[in-house]
Protein backbone atom coordinates (compact mmCIF):
# COMPACT_ATOMS: atom_id res chain seq x y z
CA UNK A 1 0.00 0.00 0.00
CA UNK A 2 1.11 3.90 -0.94
CA UNK A 3 1.90 6.04 2.07
CA UNK A 4 0.72 9.07 0.44
CA UNK A 5 -1.52 9.53 -2.24
CA UNK A 6 -0.11 9.86 -5.41
CA UNK A 7 -1.25 12.66 -7.94
CA UNK A 8 0.43 14.23 -11.37
CA UNK A 9 -0.54 17.07 -12.43
CA UNK A 10 0.07 17.58 -16.67
CA UNK A 11 0.26 21.50 -17.68
CA UNK A 12 2.17 23.46 -19.61
CA UNK A 13 1.81 26.19 -17.21
CA UNK A 14 4.43 25.72 -14.43
CA UNK A 15 3.15 27.76 -12.47
CA UNK A 16 -0.64 26.14 -12.07
CA UNK A 17 1.25 22.77 -11.49
CA UNK A 18 3.73 24.38 -8.48
CA UNK A 19 0.36 25.80 -7.47
CA UNK A 20 -1.42 22.42 -6.95
CA UNK A 21 1.66 20.68 -5.70
CA UNK A 22 2.07 23.26 -3.07
CA UNK A 23 -1.44 22.62 -1.94
CA UNK A 24 -1.87 19.15 -2.30
CA UNK A 25 2.00 18.36 -0.99
CA UNK A 26 0.80 20.32 2.24
CA UNK A 27 -1.97 18.24 2.73
CA UNK A 28 0.04 15.06 2.32
CA UNK A 29 -0.67 14.05 -0.92
CA UNK A 30 2.87 13.40 -3.45
CA UNK A 31 2.61 15.25 -6.01
CA UNK A 32 4.49 14.76 -9.67
CA UNK A 33 4.24 17.21 -12.91
CA UNK A 34 4.55 16.71 -16.28
CA UNK A 35 4.43 19.81 -18.98
CA UNK A 36 3.07 18.03 -21.96
CA UNK A 37 0.51 15.31 -22.33
CA UNK A 38 3.30 12.80 -23.85
CA UNK A 39 5.69 13.77 -20.72
CA UNK A 40 2.50 13.10 -18.48
CA UNK A 41 1.65 9.72 -20.32
CA UNK A 42 5.30 8.66 -20.11
CA UNK A 43 5.20 9.25 -15.91
CA UNK A 44 1.48 7.37 -15.99
CA UNK A 45 3.56 4.04 -17.42
CA UNK A 46 6.03 4.27 -14.73
CA UNK A 47 3.98 5.32 -12.61
CA UNK A 48 0.58 4.75 -10.46
CA UNK A 49 -1.37 7.33 -9.80
CA UNK A 50 -4.30 7.85 -7.78
CA UNK A 51 -4.97 11.00 -8.96
CA UNK A 52 -4.41 12.75 -12.40
CA UNK A 53 -5.03 16.54 -13.30
CA UNK A 54 -4.61 17.97 -16.69
CA UNK A 55 -4.85 21.25 -18.13
CA UNK A 56 -7.00 20.89 -21.14
CA UNK A 57 -5.75 23.26 -23.59
CA UNK A 58 -2.08 22.42 -24.38
CA UNK A 59 0.73 22.77 -27.22
CA UNK A 60 0.68 19.35 -28.23
CA UNK A 61 -1.60 17.06 -27.22
CA UNK A 62 -4.43 18.37 -25.66
CA UNK A 63 -5.96 17.68 -22.23
CA UNK A 64 -8.88 15.77 -23.87
CA UNK A 65 -6.61 13.31 -25.80
CA UNK A 66 -4.87 12.73 -22.24
CA UNK A 67 -8.06 11.83 -20.88
CA UNK A 68 -8.90 9.59 -23.74
CA UNK A 69 -5.65 7.74 -23.65
CA UNK A 70 -5.81 7.52 -20.06
CA UNK A 71 -9.34 6.01 -20.28
CA UNK A 72 -8.38 3.71 -22.54
CA UNK A 73 -5.61 2.42 -20.89
CA UNK A 74 -6.01 2.70 -16.72
CA UNK A 75 -9.60 3.04 -16.67
CA UNK A 76 -9.68 2.72 -13.00
CA UNK A 77 -7.95 6.48 -12.74
CA UNK A 78 -9.22 9.44 -12.16
CA UNK A 79 -8.70 12.17 -14.18
CA UNK A 80 -9.73 15.76 -12.84
CA UNK A 81 -9.58 18.58 -16.00
CA UNK A 82 -8.51 21.96 -15.59
CA UNK A 83 -10.36 24.03 -17.63
CA UNK A 84 -10.08 28.45 -18.07
CA UNK A 85 -12.85 30.68 -18.75
CA UNK A 86 -15.45 29.95 -21.79
CA UNK A 87 -14.87 26.22 -22.28
CA UNK A 88 -17.70 24.97 -22.03
CA UNK A 89 -17.88 22.95 -24.99
CA UNK A 90 -14.43 21.23 -24.06
CA UNK A 91 -16.08 20.65 -21.19
CA UNK A 92 -18.74 18.87 -22.50
CA UNK A 93 -16.20 17.20 -24.48
CA UNK A 94 -14.87 15.66 -21.72
CA UNK A 95 -17.30 14.90 -19.42
CA UNK A 96 -18.25 12.01 -22.13
CA UNK A 97 -15.02 10.52 -21.26
CA UNK A 98 -16.08 10.21 -18.09
CA UNK A 99 -13.55 12.44 -16.16
CA UNK A 100 -14.22 12.40 -12.88
CA UNK A 101 -14.77 16.47 -12.61
CA UNK A 102 -13.56 20.47 -13.89
CA UNK A 103 -11.71 22.68 -12.06
CA UNK A 104 -11.66 25.85 -13.83
CA UNK A 105 -8.99 28.81 -13.28
CA UNK A 106 -8.24 30.54 -11.03
CA UNK A 107 -7.47 27.72 -8.62
CA UNK A 108 -7.98 27.99 -4.94
CA UNK A 109 -6.36 25.79 -2.55
CA UNK A 110 -10.28 25.16 -1.42
CA UNK A 111 -11.31 24.24 -5.02
CA UNK A 112 -7.79 21.98 -5.33
CA UNK A 113 -8.48 20.07 -2.12
CA UNK A 114 -11.85 19.24 -2.63
CA UNK A 115 -11.85 18.39 -6.52
CA UNK A 116 -9.13 16.00 -5.71
CA UNK A 117 -11.15 14.34 -2.55
CA UNK A 118 -14.19 13.70 -4.52
CA UNK A 119 -11.91 12.18 -7.43
CA UNK A 120 -10.19 10.16 -5.13
CA UNK A 121 -13.53 8.99 -3.57
CA UNK A 122 -15.85 8.92 -6.56
CA UNK A 123 -15.63 4.95 -8.48
CA UNK A 124 -14.18 6.20 -11.95
CA UNK A 125 -16.72 4.04 -13.86
CA UNK A 126 -20.11 5.58 -11.93
CA UNK A 127 -18.60 8.72 -13.44
CA UNK A 128 -18.52 7.64 -16.69
CA UNK A 129 -21.91 6.07 -16.74
CA UNK A 130 -23.52 9.39 -15.34
CA UNK A 131 -22.11 11.50 -17.91
CA UNK A 132 -22.59 8.75 -21.31
CA UNK A 133 -25.73 10.40 -21.80
CA UNK A 134 -24.32 13.73 -22.65
CA UNK A 135 -22.77 13.91 -25.96
CA UNK A 136 -20.49 17.14 -26.99
CA UNK A 137 -23.31 18.13 -29.95
CA UNK A 138 -25.72 17.83 -27.21
CA UNK A 139 -24.75 20.81 -25.88
CA UNK A 140 -26.71 23.79 -27.42
CA UNK A 141 -24.82 27.22 -28.58
CA UNK A 142 -27.39 28.71 -26.04
CA UNK A 143 -26.89 27.16 -23.30
CA UNK A 144 -22.75 27.35 -23.40
CA UNK A 145 -23.83 31.47 -24.36
CA UNK A 146 -26.06 31.46 -21.35
CA UNK A 147 -23.11 29.93 -19.12
CA UNK A 148 -20.61 31.89 -20.27
CA UNK A 149 -23.14 34.99 -19.61
CA UNK A 150 -24.07 33.93 -16.26
CA UNK A 151 -20.11 33.63 -15.52
CA UNK A 152 -19.65 37.18 -16.67
CA UNK A 153 -22.80 38.65 -14.70
CA UNK A 154 -21.45 36.40 -11.56
CA UNK A 155 -18.17 38.06 -11.81
CA UNK A 156 -19.06 41.94 -12.20
CA UNK A 157 -21.73 41.10 -9.33
CA UNK A 158 -18.21 39.83 -7.21
CA UNK A 159 -16.03 43.07 -8.20
CA UNK A 160 -18.86 45.37 -7.29
CA UNK A 161 -19.02 43.64 -3.98
CA UNK A 162 -15.83 43.81 -3.63
CA UNK A 163 -15.71 47.43 -2.22
CA UNK A 164 -18.15 46.47 0.85
CA UNK A 165 -16.73 43.40 1.63
CA UNK A 166 -13.32 44.93 1.52
CA UNK A 167 -14.59 48.08 3.82
CA UNK A 168 -15.96 45.28 6.40
CA UNK A 169 -12.44 43.19 6.67
CA UNK A 170 -10.69 46.46 6.88
CA UNK A 171 -12.64 47.46 9.84
CA UNK A 172 -12.25 44.06 10.92
CA UNK A 173 -8.37 44.07 10.29
CA UNK A 174 -7.30 45.74 13.81
CA UNK A 175 -9.56 43.32 16.02
CA UNK A 176 -8.76 40.19 14.19
CA UNK A 177 -5.39 41.07 14.06
CA UNK A 178 -4.69 41.55 17.69
CA UNK A 179 -6.40 37.85 18.10
CA UNK A 180 -4.04 36.84 15.33
CA UNK A 181 -0.56 38.26 17.39
CA UNK A 182 -2.03 37.12 20.66
CA UNK A 183 -2.91 32.79 19.24
CA UNK A 184 0.49 33.44 17.64
CA UNK A 185 2.20 34.71 20.43
CA UNK A 186 0.33 32.03 23.10
CA UNK A 187 1.54 29.30 20.48
CA UNK A 188 5.24 30.42 20.34
CA UNK A 189 5.27 30.79 24.28
CA UNK A 190 3.48 26.81 24.65
CA UNK A 191 5.91 25.38 22.21
CA UNK A 192 8.96 27.30 24.19
CA UNK A 193 7.51 26.03 27.64
CA UNK A 194 7.38 22.05 26.16
CA UNK A 195 10.69 22.69 24.82
CA UNK A 196 12.41 23.59 28.36
CA UNK B 1 7.56 32.95 -24.54
CA UNK B 2 10.88 32.78 -22.33
CA UNK B 3 11.27 30.29 -20.20
CA UNK B 4 13.81 29.56 -17.48
CA UNK B 5 14.80 25.61 -16.01
CA UNK B 6 14.31 24.78 -12.38
CA UNK B 7 15.23 22.03 -10.63
CA UNK B 8 11.79 19.49 -9.31
CA UNK B 9 12.20 16.78 -7.38
CA UNK B 10 11.09 14.48 -10.00
CA UNK B 11 11.90 16.39 -12.74
CA UNK B 12 13.96 19.34 -14.68
CA UNK B 13 10.89 21.47 -15.10
CA UNK B 14 11.17 24.08 -17.64
CA UNK B 15 9.49 27.65 -16.18
CA UNK B 16 7.53 29.75 -17.88
CA UNK B 17 7.61 33.39 -17.14
CA UNK B 18 3.82 34.20 -16.06
CA UNK B 19 1.85 37.19 -18.45
CA UNK B 20 0.95 39.13 -15.58
CA UNK B 21 0.30 42.46 -16.32
CA UNK B 22 -1.45 42.83 -19.80
CA UNK B 23 -0.65 46.37 -22.08
CA UNK B 24 -3.81 48.08 -20.78
CA UNK B 25 -3.22 47.82 -17.03
CA UNK B 26 0.51 48.27 -17.95
CA UNK B 27 -0.73 51.84 -19.57
CA UNK B 28 -2.93 52.74 -16.93
CA UNK B 29 -0.25 51.96 -14.14
CA UNK B 30 2.19 54.47 -15.38
CA UNK B 31 -0.12 56.92 -16.49
CA UNK B 32 -1.62 56.53 -12.77
CA UNK B 33 1.94 56.92 -11.39
CA UNK B 34 2.78 60.11 -13.14
CA UNK B 35 -0.69 61.46 -12.64
CA UNK B 36 -0.59 60.92 -8.82
CA UNK B 37 2.93 62.23 -8.61
CA UNK B 38 1.95 65.51 -10.10
CA UNK B 39 -1.32 65.67 -8.00
CA UNK B 40 0.77 65.06 -5.23
CA UNK B 41 3.40 67.59 -5.83
CA UNK B 42 0.83 70.28 -7.14
CA UNK B 43 -0.94 69.36 -3.80
CA UNK B 44 2.13 70.13 -1.25
CA UNK B 45 2.63 73.45 -3.63
CA UNK B 46 -1.21 74.21 -3.37
CA UNK B 47 -1.29 73.61 0.81
CA UNK B 48 1.68 74.83 1.85
CA UNK B 49 2.23 77.90 -0.36
CA UNK B 50 4.70 79.95 1.55
CA UNK B 51 7.67 77.03 2.01
CA UNK B 52 7.42 75.96 -1.78
CA UNK B 53 8.05 77.85 -4.83
CA UNK B 54 8.15 75.42 -7.77
CA UNK B 55 4.99 77.30 -9.36
CA UNK B 56 2.71 80.04 -8.77
CA UNK B 57 -0.29 78.95 -6.46
CA UNK B 58 -2.64 79.65 -9.49
CA UNK B 59 -0.29 77.61 -11.76
CA UNK B 60 -0.25 74.61 -9.30
CA UNK B 61 -4.29 74.97 -8.88
CA UNK B 62 -4.93 74.66 -12.56
CA UNK B 63 -2.23 71.44 -13.01
CA UNK B 64 -3.82 70.04 -10.45
CA UNK B 65 -7.19 70.19 -11.55
CA UNK B 66 -6.43 68.91 -15.24
CA UNK B 67 -4.13 66.14 -13.80
CA UNK B 68 -7.18 65.36 -11.62
CA UNK B 69 -9.53 65.02 -14.15
CA UNK B 70 -6.83 62.52 -16.00
CA UNK B 71 -6.61 60.76 -13.47
CA UNK B 72 -10.61 60.12 -12.64
CA UNK B 73 -10.54 59.33 -16.66
CA UNK B 74 -7.90 56.82 -16.14
CA UNK B 75 -9.74 55.37 -13.25
CA UNK B 76 -12.64 54.70 -15.30
CA UNK B 77 -10.87 52.98 -18.09
CA UNK B 78 -8.96 50.75 -15.43
CA UNK B 79 -12.80 50.22 -13.93
CA UNK B 80 -13.83 49.57 -17.63
CA UNK B 81 -10.99 47.51 -18.79
CA UNK B 82 -11.46 44.90 -15.56
CA UNK B 83 -15.30 44.47 -15.99
CA UNK B 84 -14.98 43.38 -19.48
CA UNK B 85 -11.79 41.47 -18.96
CA UNK B 86 -11.66 37.56 -17.36
CA UNK B 87 -8.90 39.02 -14.96
CA UNK B 88 -12.09 40.81 -12.93
CA UNK B 89 -11.36 37.70 -10.61
CA UNK B 90 -7.93 39.51 -9.41
CA UNK B 91 -10.28 42.20 -7.83
CA UNK B 92 -12.42 39.36 -6.26
CA UNK B 93 -13.52 39.44 -2.91
CA UNK B 94 -12.62 36.55 -0.67
CA UNK B 95 -15.86 35.19 0.53
CA UNK B 96 -14.58 32.95 3.29
CA UNK B 97 -13.49 35.64 5.29
CA UNK B 98 -11.53 32.81 8.24
CA UNK B 99 -9.36 31.46 5.35
CA UNK B 100 -8.33 35.18 3.77
CA UNK B 101 -7.13 36.61 7.57
CA UNK B 102 -5.39 33.52 7.68
CA UNK B 103 -3.64 33.81 4.19
CA UNK B 104 -3.39 37.61 5.49
CA UNK B 105 -1.34 36.98 8.51
CA UNK B 106 0.83 34.24 6.28
CA UNK B 107 1.57 36.89 4.53
CA UNK B 108 2.25 39.39 6.96
CA UNK B 109 4.84 36.80 8.63
CA UNK B 110 6.20 36.36 5.15
CA UNK B 111 7.44 40.21 5.00
CA UNK B 112 8.15 40.49 8.90
CA UNK B 113 10.65 37.71 8.35
CA UNK B 114 9.77 34.99 6.00
CA UNK B 115 11.28 36.86 3.30
CA UNK B 116 14.42 37.78 5.43
CA UNK B 117 15.23 33.80 6.54
CA UNK B 118 14.44 32.43 2.56
CA UNK B 119 10.77 30.87 3.06
CA UNK B 120 9.02 29.92 0.79
CA UNK B 121 6.60 32.62 -0.96
CA UNK B 122 2.83 31.92 0.91
CA UNK B 123 0.77 33.03 -2.51
CA UNK B 124 1.71 31.85 -5.89
CA UNK B 125 0.96 34.46 -8.35
CA UNK B 126 -1.06 33.84 -11.32
CA UNK B 127 -3.05 36.11 -14.25
CA UNK B 128 -6.11 35.56 -12.37
CA UNK B 129 -5.03 35.68 -8.54
CA UNK B 130 -1.92 37.70 -9.15
CA UNK B 131 -2.07 39.59 -5.95
CA UNK B 132 -1.53 38.41 -2.31
CA UNK B 133 -4.22 39.09 0.30
CA UNK B 134 -2.40 42.01 1.70
CA UNK B 135 -1.89 43.49 -1.90
CA UNK B 136 -5.78 42.53 -2.80
CA UNK B 137 -7.14 44.04 0.39
CA UNK B 138 -5.42 46.98 0.06
CA UNK B 139 -5.74 47.56 -3.90
CA UNK B 140 -9.56 47.11 -3.39
CA UNK B 141 -9.52 49.84 -0.61
CA UNK B 142 -7.09 52.04 -2.82
CA UNK B 143 -9.26 51.44 -5.60
CA UNK B 144 -12.74 51.19 -5.01
CA UNK B 145 -12.74 53.37 -1.82
CA UNK B 146 -9.71 56.08 -1.40
CA UNK B 147 -9.86 56.72 -5.08
CA UNK B 148 -13.58 57.72 -5.80
CA UNK B 149 -13.88 59.56 -2.46
CA UNK B 150 -10.68 61.67 -3.23
CA UNK B 151 -12.04 62.05 -6.66
CA UNK B 152 -15.55 63.42 -5.37
CA UNK B 153 -14.38 65.43 -2.45
CA UNK B 154 -11.54 66.91 -5.09
CA UNK B 155 -14.71 67.86 -7.55
CA UNK B 156 -16.17 69.37 -4.80
CA UNK B 157 -13.68 71.91 -4.15
CA UNK B 158 -12.83 72.37 -8.23
CA UNK B 159 -16.41 74.40 -8.05
CA UNK B 160 -18.05 74.93 -4.95
CA UNK B 161 -20.56 76.63 -6.40
CA UNK B 162 -21.83 74.01 -8.43
CA UNK B 163 -21.96 71.10 -5.79
CA UNK B 164 -22.86 73.39 -2.92
CA UNK B 165 -25.56 71.30 -2.34
CA UNK B 166 -22.76 68.31 -1.89
CA UNK B 167 -20.63 69.96 0.10
CA UNK B 168 -23.21 71.00 2.42
CA UNK B 169 -24.62 67.42 2.90
CA UNK B 170 -21.05 66.07 3.69
CA UNK B 171 -20.85 68.73 6.35
CA UNK B 172 -19.15 71.80 5.08
CA UNK B 173 -16.12 72.48 2.99
CA UNK B 174 -13.87 72.17 5.68
CA UNK B 175 -14.88 68.59 6.49
CA UNK B 176 -14.84 68.18 2.43
CA UNK B 177 -11.31 69.33 2.44
CA UNK B 178 -10.27 67.87 5.71
CA UNK B 179 -10.96 64.62 3.75
CA UNK B 180 -9.20 65.44 1.10
CA UNK B 181 -6.00 66.21 2.60
CA UNK B 182 -6.32 62.68 4.73
CA UNK B 183 -6.61 60.53 1.21
CA UNK B 184 -3.52 62.93 -0.11
CA UNK B 185 -1.92 61.97 2.92
CA UNK B 186 -3.02 57.76 2.35
CA UNK B 187 -2.21 57.98 -1.41
CA UNK B 188 1.66 59.28 -0.32
CA UNK B 189 1.78 56.65 2.31
CA UNK B 190 0.53 54.12 -0.39
CA UNK B 191 2.68 55.47 -3.27
CA UNK B 192 5.91 55.19 -0.54
CA UNK B 193 5.26 51.36 0.49
CA UNK B 194 4.39 50.46 -3.00
CA UNK B 195 7.84 51.33 -4.09
CA UNK B 196 9.45 49.92 -1.33
CA UNK B 197 7.73 46.73 -2.09
CA UNK B 198 8.58 46.99 -5.65
CA UNK B 199 11.81 46.41 -4.53
CA UNK B 200 10.97 42.73 -3.28
CA UNK B 201 10.85 40.67 -6.31
CA UNK B 202 13.34 38.16 -7.24
CA UNK B 203 16.05 40.67 -8.22
CA UNK B 204 14.92 44.08 -6.78
CA UNK B 205 14.65 45.35 -10.39
CA UNK B 206 12.17 42.45 -11.20
CA UNK B 207 8.82 44.03 -10.24
CA UNK B 208 10.06 47.24 -11.83
CA UNK B 209 10.70 45.42 -14.93
CA UNK B 210 7.59 43.53 -14.95
CA UNK B 211 5.55 46.86 -14.93
CA UNK B 212 7.34 47.19 -18.47
CA UNK B 213 7.71 43.90 -20.16
CA UNK B 214 3.70 42.48 -18.47
CA UNK B 215 5.90 39.15 -17.73
CA UNK B 216 6.54 38.46 -14.21
CA UNK B 217 9.34 35.78 -13.30
CA UNK B 218 8.40 33.07 -10.72
CA UNK B 219 10.19 32.80 -7.92
CA UNK B 220 12.00 29.54 -7.80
Amino acid sequence: MKAKPQVLVIDDDAVVSRSIDRVLSDRGYEVDTALSGEEGLKDIENHDYDVVFTDIKMPGMDGIEVARRIRDKYPLTPVVVITGYGTTENEAQASVLGVSGFVRKPLTPELIENITHKALEKPVLEVQAANEPAAPSAVPETSSGLAKAGRVAKNIALFLAAPFIALGYVIALPAVGFYMFARFALEALRKRRSAS
Amino acid sequence: MTAQTIHHPSHQVQINKVYLHPLPVRIWHWLNALGFLLLIVTGFQIRYVDLFGLMSFEAAVKLHNWVGFGVIANWFLWLFYYMASDKVTNYHPDLDAKDFFDRYFRQVQYYAWGIFTGAERPHRVHPHDKFNPMQKLTYQFVMFISAPVTFLSGLMMWDVQRFAGLIEMAGGIRVVNTIHVFMFILFVFFIIIHAYMGFLGSKPSSHFKEMFTGYEEPHV
